[in-house]
């Protein structure tokens, strides 16, 4: 997948006022594994992998993660939030090299 | 998971108008800003120093019956492997879930994710999908808003391919 | 330059081939030639070392390993299969059962584990296509017997799934002495089993990767977004596909990915969707949409999406689609490479379908396999079609790839895809 970044966000397609929301998220990245060279040393180097990831709602965080290079390639991530009001429920991921990534979706109610 | 059911992607596409689902900006800034006080994550360590870093010498209980760890016995592939971790919390005020660690013992990099939650969340149930280099234990780890340590573990036994496919 | 030249020995190897092709490929004559439409890395071709040594040309990351010696799904391959070998142990040989178990056990060679379950908390993921072997040693076998039966099995059991792994050259007579030992030294009674999951025979079945038309899981969803954005790209020659198809992919494509592979009778060939948009594309657009490109793959994902449970419905009684799926059938069963192994060995029921090899279930041809074909490969992060799936079974079997465009890979898909008629499409799929 060539385009580092893409997020998308899955919530259920009702819900009501005070509701535990179950959200999962996934965003397109490679998330660099370690490298060795070929004596089997460890090739330092400023590896580009995800490391934070914040979910906010209503401007709030609910819930954060650090993440490390044991997260697999193109991760996701699920997470739960009580829905009182309808507004924005925004992820964003932060990576190594100064990358930031934002998914949004609008929480209504039905 | 939840009432969703699976959904077809044009169904998807339509949820996305209603829902008002943005993609990603992709925007880049140039520089992380080092949040204070950070715990250093992605460190190569053994799970022992990992578990001395985080938690010094606190004891850690069983959590069996408050913590529901969901992982599959056998990973039929190490890369890509779904973790999910649910505990029983009132997840009030007073009453929370801190922090959940998503853990395994032989990786290079044993501490692979801290969820960090709220009241807010209502529900302490966070899920990755995580790399396992070898078959070994998969831990979680959780720590309550009165710093009370509790952990289940599972082995997942990682396959290696059959022959090339 | 040099490419025009690669090109030449590409076909020269081809050409050189076909004299003796007849008694190998039913009715291969009618088969017209076939010029690849695919990414460069995607059409089996060959580059020559400045040392005179020749590799073939794959994907990044895949090996370079020129199998040439050894037969190829290639119409025009004149290999004929080993001829099958009666082998004397040497009395000269002494086997250590120690370096056997060790060999059993080694990723380099077979592996041994990888079809025969031993005793040992170390041997894991061990498979159970062919028979267990933990108590081998008690049944009064000659070594002579286990010899043979290691060097090349077809002497005994003609049909066997078995590679002949002397004759191939992948264990030397003294690794096969060890192996020997090793084999008459595994005597019962065995310890009871701690762990179910340690043997194939009791292991549970894997429970796969969730929902895959769910974005949030399955990254090749994403990829058909990029399908859309082409879909309505005005192309070099001012078109795009939109301009003809104006329902938009979901209504105007609706069905269209459930007849394919089907022969062509402009190009009188059989042809996937993926091989159709490449000759498409050109004529219409002017988009290349070469096989194997991300354009090619994108666009494939987003048309069959507008299929999806809608059943496979490929023709399978016209005359030209008769005679490809009886040449499809008997590459199917048509043992090629170093291992002498068939598509049949492993994916029909009555060989290694529903088995272990070594962690990982054998699908079953019965079942359909294709249907849910581009998918994405987790372990590989990428979304492949049936034919990068192909091209990636050709290295285990030790025998060079064709084109991902190629017809005899079309006329394989087709029989693949016969057993799926009938069965709902649902694409993309998400597998290890």
């Amino acid at each position: 997948m060539s385009d580092i970044g893409k997020v998308r966000i899955r919530v259920p397609s009702s819900i009501k006022p005070g509701d535990i929301v179950r959200v999962r998220t996934l965003v397109i990245h490679p998330m660099e594994r370690i490298e060795r060279d070929q004596q089997g040393r460890i090739i330092q180097r400023r590896y580009n992998y995800i490391n934070r990831v914040v979910a906010t709602y209503l401007g709030k965080t609910v819930v954060a993660f650090d993440i490390t290079q044991s997260v697999s390639e193109n991760p996701s991530l699920v997470f739960s939030f009580r829905a009182t009001d309808p507004g924005q429920l925004k992820v964003t991921f932060e990576d190594t090299t100064g990358g930031k990534y934002e998914g949004t979706a609008d929480i209504r109610f039905s | 998971m939840t009432g969703d059911r699976p959904i077809s992607r044009r169904r998807m596409l339509g949820t996305l108008g209603v829902l008002g689902v943005a993609g990603a900006t992709g925007a880049l800034t140039l520089s992380v800003p080092r949040r204070a006080g950070a715990q250093p994550f992605g460190l190569q360590e053994t799970v022992q120093d990992g578990l001395k870093r985080l938690f010094g010498g606190r004891p850690i209980k069983d959590g069996a019956g408050v913590i529901k760890l969901d992982v599959p016995l056998i990973a039929e592939n190490g890369s890509v492997v779904p973790v999910s971790v649910e505990v029983s919390s009132p997840m009030t005020a007073n009453n929370f879930v801190k922090h959940i660690y998503i853990v395994a013992d032989q990786n290079r990099i044993p501490i692979i994710a801290r969820a960090t939650l709220t009241p807010e969340a209502g529900q302490a149930s966070v899920g990755a999908t995580v790399r396992l280099g070898e078959t070994g234990d998969v831990r979680a780890i959780v720590e309550q808003s009165d710093g009370g340590l509790l952990q289940v573990k599972r082995e997942v036994k990682v396959t290696v391919g059959g022959c090339g496919g | 330059m040099t490419r025009l030249v690669l090109r030449l020995i590409a076909l020269a190897v081809l050409a050189g081939g076909c004299a003796t092709a007849a008694t190998d490929a039913p009715r291969g004559s009618s088969v017209p030639k076939w010029e690849s439409r695919a990414v460069a890395p995607a059409r089996g071709e060959f580059r020559i070392l400045p040392d005179g040594r020749r590799e073939q040309i794959r994907y990044k990351g895949w090996t370079t390993q020129d199998f040439g010696t050894f037969r190829t799904y290639a119409y025009g391959d004149g290999h004929p299969e080993p001829p099958v070998a009666r082998v004397a142990m040497p009395t000269s040989l002494a086997g250590d059962p120690a370096r056997g178990r060790a060999l059993f056990l080694s990723r380099a060679k077979g592996p041994c584990a990888g079809c025969h379950l031993i005793p040992g908390d170390d041997v894991w993921p061990a498979g159970g296509v062919g028979p267990d072997l933990s108590t081998i040693g008690d049944r009064g076998l000659s070594d002579q017997y286990l010899y043979q039966q290691i060097y090349d099995p077809r002497l005994i059991f003609p049909n066997t799934t078995m590679p002949p792994w002397g004759g191939a050259g992948v264990f030397t007579p003294e690794e096969i002495a060890h192996l020997v030992a090793f084999l008459q030294s595994l005597k019962g009674p065995l310890p009871p089993e701690k762990d179910p999951e340690r043997s194939p025979f009791t292991r549970s079945k894997p429970v796969g990767f969730g929902d895959n038309l769910d974005p949030t899981n399955n990254p090749a969803v994403l990829l058909a977004d990029d399908g859309e954005a082409l879909w309505s790209a005005k192309g070099p020659a001012g078109r795009a596909c939109a301009d003809c198809h104006r329902e938009g992919p979901a209504g105007a494509m609706k069905g269209v990915a459930t007849r394919y592979p089907t022969y062509v009778s402009a190009y009188r060939r059989v042809m996937s969707l993926e091989d159709f948009l490449t000759v498409h594309g050109p004529e219409t657009t002017g988009h290349l949409l070469s096989a194997q490109s991300v354009d090619n793959l994108a666009l494939t994902i987003l048309i069959k999406m507008a299929s999806n449970g809608l059943p496979v419905q490929v023709d399978v009684t016209s005359p030209q689609a008769r005679a490809a799926l009886a040449r499809g059938r008997a590459s199917f069963e048509k043992r090629v490479g170093q291992r002498n192994h068939a598509c049949a060995d492993c994916h029909t029921p009555d060989k290694g379908a529903n088995k272990f090899l070594g962690g990982r279930l054998l699908v079953d041809v019965s079942a359909g396999l294709t249907r849910h074909f581009p998918t994405w490969r987790t372990d590989r992060g990428e979304a492949w079609d049936m034919r990068k799936r192909f091209q990636w079974c050709m290295t285990p079997l030790g025998t060079n790839m064709l084109a991902a465009d190629a017809v005899e890979y079309a006329e394989l898909e087709l029989y693949l895809t016969s057993f799926d008629n009938g069965r709902p499409m649902n694409v993309p799929g998400i597998r290890h």
